[in-house]
């Protein structure tokens, strides 16, 4: 672990905070808007410098590390870094949000500074739960996130029940956040109890030490429940799925879009569920695996039922939500790897397809597929672009779909058959639903008069689509860019749930009873 | 001489680029542009040719080393995807013949094509086109040549899309892209048998290794490559696509349906000769359906009065040939058979549209003797045995029953089971609530009920005060009452119902299916 001068970490973070409380109190709307813009503009650069100065060959090691105390009394610390499972998910956040705020340009009517400042603190907080090594820490950004996301949703949704929307998003969330909780203060006692030392100074939140902390099995399979069950609710899996497809009908767009790019409940199983109870996460690896494709299929065949494009995204990203699952399920290189790869370009397209569903809305005032129809004759720009992202879900070669989608099936394969052959079944059902949307909104003569009179992409929209269309393109013929920044993380990580010491299984009765 | 292979597929790619790109910024539009166009795309897929020859004649005279590798796709643990090329036999061959077709097919259409809405982007995807099916005959592994061939399907699906404003072209272009995509993850799946079981997937590799494998692993990664292979080529089961994907402009059937992309079947079964001769059982299912699929073909086309769908069904006839023949182990004849084939059937589908213009389209055929004397024949060959119908009854509605089941429970069952407390975030919503509200009752709140408590044991004890009253009120008090006769009723009619529904085809099967992938 190695300390770096300048605290580039703790900037990243704090910077868009900043930059929130400088919208939220400029009286001039434009220049709040503008420098809303600057701030997320100034934040990617920030971001891609951490990604600049990781080393992607020591990526099994936390880097760019910070410390300070916090909460002596009970160990907690201020404790981030990054590693290179984590690394890339902080120029995402950046760019989302950057596209994001470009989005709600125009579409944002009331309330403006306050939208843009909600956007900021979101970023900032977001990049925090990417880069928070200390569970209580995590714990903070992880809930800090929902008074953003309820007041963005609630407040400038484009639905009838957007209070109700957002209501049921914190309600969700929270009911997710008690098994982190609870999880996170069980691996805590237990390093007090490993280490045979008092409560509570010898407490620990440090993620680094308690993954090298001892746990009895059937500590391991409480925690792994636990926190399987909290990050399931936020990734999510079926069957705690369904305030995604309320949210995506109620909420704005933009945010909706941020909100499915952003895999943090994935991201939490990566870092958190597995590692902190290895032999449970192998030993119950079959259980993730089939939560997986069930998920998977569940998500892809309701969505093949859908008649409304957002609604329609929302099951086609609890369906690439297994897919990832199944892919972490394999502990296999080729499913780890091929499922950071996914998410990456999950990230990418679910996002972009989401804010292209909502330049239609923005223009026509639907997304139904009944009020669509001929759309490629007056919006080619918009439905050549709509197609590059549809094939990267799809996972044609030539985009980031394809190399991420090879990977993981080939290592579901390695791990089971029947996940790899699940896995198969959804690439193929993900294609009918995506096309034969697409032919209804897209193809076919114009129905609907309004339809005529819309415009193209305007170029501020151009300019915001094109940064993704072209990551996509540049990562599906060069995956070795993504591949090398955590190739070494991976291997660590595989290596960490695979080859543990023996545990030892007579602590429980100890843990409760000093 | 190697080096040269690379840019065969390279040089159309980047025609096709720049024509994308034109396209977007709005360079390249309208009438006047097309020649800019045309000329981009003919002359990459010139020196494409030309290449292609040298390449051939370097390979005839011994100049080629046989492979060349230009450096790493994808690396990840011990998976390595090189990017690499084949620059011997029957891949130059191919290379070099459909390089020659795409040539004449492209100057074709630059006439053909002259004045078509969509003219930039016939040459775009024709561009991309030649470039994947470039990739897929000369590259040296497998996912290379999976690379051409799904772009390869990719382009197809446009084409047929071409006309866009048609409903019917993109319902069609839909089902052909769904179809191939079948056959698709028969080929993922054949690459991952190919990288566990044999640790490679380039292709020299893989036939290198054929003696080595066991028969079981010969067979599974045979009959994955046969899916694909059957799927690509329009055999049975997966014919009826052939027929839909005639909604393209007669350029693009004669490229894609007549000349090259329905020949990338029979290539990837050649390209495997030495694995398929170590599985009898893949062999077998290639005689069978390729006979059938000549048989079928046949007999349908008996049938057809239009001229594209009459050749539409001579190739797949052929191609059925084709695999019969590699099925049967004559596999050099298989692929003479190719090449003639692709020279012959292009001729064909460029000259129908002259055809259709010299005899003023289609002229009523009197009916086939050797048709005509069998009614059912006839019948089924109009209907080409109702393969469409069948694969929607078995296949298509089914699933799309599925998924209709599947959102109503989520809907009806999931949502209100893990959704939100409703009260508490809808406020007043109804006029009752209101007057409630205004009067000051509470109608249905537990502080007006007798059983009042505080603290753990306290709510206990009132839940289980409140769970008897229920009980007494609802079934003890009222006897059997109307409340338990309605709800006796409801169970049952419930339970009938879901009954019903676990009994009907699609869940059986899909029961069955669980099950299957469980024990596998």
């Amino acid at each position: 672990m190695s300390n770096s001068g300048f605290p580039i970490l703790s900037l990243t973070i704090l910077f868009p905070l900043l930059g929130a409380i400088l919208t939220g109190v400029i009286s001039n709307i434009k220049l709040a808007k503008k420098i809303a813009l600057v701030i997320a503009g100034l934040e990617l650069i920030l971001t891609l410098l951490v990604l600049l100065l990781f080393n992607a060959s020591e990526g099994d090691n936390f880097q760019l590390l910070e410390h300070y105390p916090w909460i002596p009394n009970l160990n907690i610390e201020f404790l981030i870094g990054i590693d290179g499972i984590s690394v890339l998910f902080l120029p995402m956040t950046a760019l989302l949000t950057l596209m994001t705020i470009a989005a709600s340009w125009n579409s944002i009517q009331h309330l403006q500074r306050f939208h843009f400042a909600l956007l900021l603190f979101l970023e900032g907080i977001t990049i925090g739960i990417f880069s928070a090594l200390d569970t209580v820490l995590f714990f903070l950004f992880w809930e800090l996130t929902l008074p953003p996301i309820f007041f963005l949703i609630g407040l400038w949704g484009i639905g009838p029940k957007r209070r109700n929307a957002g209501m049921k998003y914190t309600l969700f969330m929270l009911f997710g956040g008690v098994p982190l909780l609870f999880a996170f203060i069980i691996l805590a006692m237990n390093h007090a109890v490993d280490v045979g030392g008092t409560l509570p100074e010898d407490l620990s939140f440090n993620l680094p030490v308690l993954l090298k902390t001892q746990l009895p099995d059937d500590l391991q399979a409480i925690v792994f429940g636990l926190l399987l069950l909290g990050f399931a609710v936020k990734a999510p899996l079926v069957p705690f799925h369904t305030w995604l497809p309320t949210v995506t009908m109620e909420g704005p767009t933009q945010i909706t879009a941020l909100l499915i790019g952003l895999k943090l409940g994935i991201y939490g199983i990566l870092r958190f569920t597995m590692p902190l109870a290895p032999s449970a996460a192998v030993e119950y690896s079959w259980v993730l695996g089939i939560l997986g494709a069930i998920t998977l299929i569940y998500g892809a065949l309701i969505a093949l039922q859908q008649t409304n494009f957002r609604r329609l995204l929302a099951y086609a990203s609890i369906s690439h939500v297994g897919l990832v699952i199944i892919g972490i399920a394999s502990l296999t290189m080729q499913g780890i790897q091929g499922a950071i790869f996914q998410l990456f370009n999950f990230t990418l397209v679910s996002s972009s397809l989401m804010l292209i569903a909502g330049f239609i809305q923005h223009r026509l005032g639907s997304t139904e597929s009944i009020h669509l129809g001929g759309l490629a004759n007056v919006m080619p720009k918009l439905t050549s672009f709509y197609f590059l992202f549809a094939l990267a879900s799809i996972g044609v070669p030539g985009t980031s779909g394809f190399p991420a989608e090879l990977l993981l099936v080939i290592g579901a394969l390695t791990a089971h058959h029947s996940l790899g052959i699940s896995a198969l079944a959804g690439a193929v059902l993900s294609a009918a639903y995506m096309l034969s949307f697409s032919r209804r909104a897209f193809f076919g003569p114009i129905t609907q008069a309004a339809i005529n009179q819309t415009q193209d992409l305007r170029p501020r929209e151009l300019a915001l689509i094109c940064a993704p269309a072209l990551l996509i393109l540049i990562v599906g013929f060069f995956p070795n860019t993504i591949l090398k920044t955590n190739q070494i993380a991976a291997e660590a990580w595989l290596s960490h749930l695979l080859n543990q010491p023996a545990v030892r299984n007579n602590e429980i009765a100890g843990l409760f009873s000093p | 001489m190697d080096a040269l292979v690379v840019f065969v597929p390279l040089l159309p790619f980047i025609a096709a680029v720049i024509i994308g790109m034109g396209q977007l910024s709005g360079l390249l539009n309208g009438e006047a542009s097309e020649g800019k166009t045309a000329i981009i795309a003919t002359w990459a897929i010139s020196m494409s040719c030309l290449l292609a020859l040298v390449l051939l004649t370097a390979d005839l005279t011994q100049e080629n080393t046989g492979s060349l590798q230009i450096g790493q796709w994808l690396s990840s643990d011990s998976l390595n995807i090189s990017v690499n090329f084949i620059t011997t036999g029957f891949n130059v061959v191919l290379a070099a013949l459909f390089s020659i077709l795409l040539l004449i097919i492209m100057r074709f259409s630059t006439n053909y094509m002259h004045r078509e809405a969509g003219f930039h982007r016939f040459f775009f995807i024709l561009s991309l086109f030649a470039s994947a099916m470039f990739l897929l005959v000369l590259s040296g592994n497998a996912v290379g040549t999976f690379f051409g061939w799904e772009i390869a399907g990719l382009c197809s699906y446009l084409l047929i899309t071409y006309a866009y404003n048609r409903p019917v072209a993109s319902i069609n272009a839909t089902r052909v892209f769904v179809t191939n995509r079948i056959g698709d993850a028969g080929f993922i799946l054949g690459i991952g048998f190919t990288y566990s079981w044999a640790d490679s997937i380039n292709w020299n590799d893989l036939n290198a290794l054929s003696e080595q494998l066991s028969s079981n692993e010969a067979t599974g990664i045979s009959l994955c490559f046969t899916i694909a292979s059957l799927a690509k080529s329009a055999q049975l089961p997966f014919t009826p696509w052939l027929a839909r994907a005639m909604e393209g402009p007669t350029p693009s059937s004669a490229i894609f349906y007549g000349a090259i992309m329905i020949h990338a079947g029979v290539y990837l079964v050649c390209l495997l000769e030495p694995i398929f001769e170590q599985a009898p059982l893949a062999m077998s299912i290639l005689i069978a359906s390729g006979a059938l699929t000549a048989l079928y073909s046949f007999i349908v086309g008996l049938t057809q009065t239009d001229v594209k769908s009459s050749l539409v069904f001579a190739t797949s006839g052929q191609i059925g040939l084709m695999f019969l023949e590699c099925g049967l182990g004559f596999w050099d004849l298989g692929r003479w058979h190719l090449c003639a084939h692709a020279i012959v059937r292009s001729y064909l589908f460029l000259t129908a549209p002259s055809l259709m213009h010299q005899v003023m389209d289609n002229p009523i055929k009197p009916v086939t003797p050797a048709i005509a004397k069998f009614h059912w024949l006839y019948m089924a060959s109009l209907q080409r045995f109702w393969l469409d119908q069948i694969t929607d009854w078995t296949l298509v509605r089914p699933i799309r029953r599925l998924a209709h089941d599947l959102n109503y429970f989520d809907d009806h069952f999931i949502d209100p089971f893990m959704g939100a407390p409703a009260p508490a975030i809808k406020t007043i919503s109804s006029l009752a609530q209101l007057e409630e509200r205004i009067i000051g009752a509470r109608l249905d709140n537990n502080a007006d009920q007798f059983a009042q408590s505080s603290g753990l044991a306290g709510k206990l004890t009132e839940l289980l005060a409140s769970l008897v009253h229920w009980f007494e009120d609802r079934f003890v008090l009222r006897g059997i009452g109307k409340d338990a006769i309605h709800l006796g009723r409801k169970l049952g009619q419930g339970a009938n119902k879901f009954e019903q529904l676990i009994l009907r085809p699609r869940y059986l099967v899909l029961f069955v299916l669980i099950t299957l992938l469980l024990a596998f």
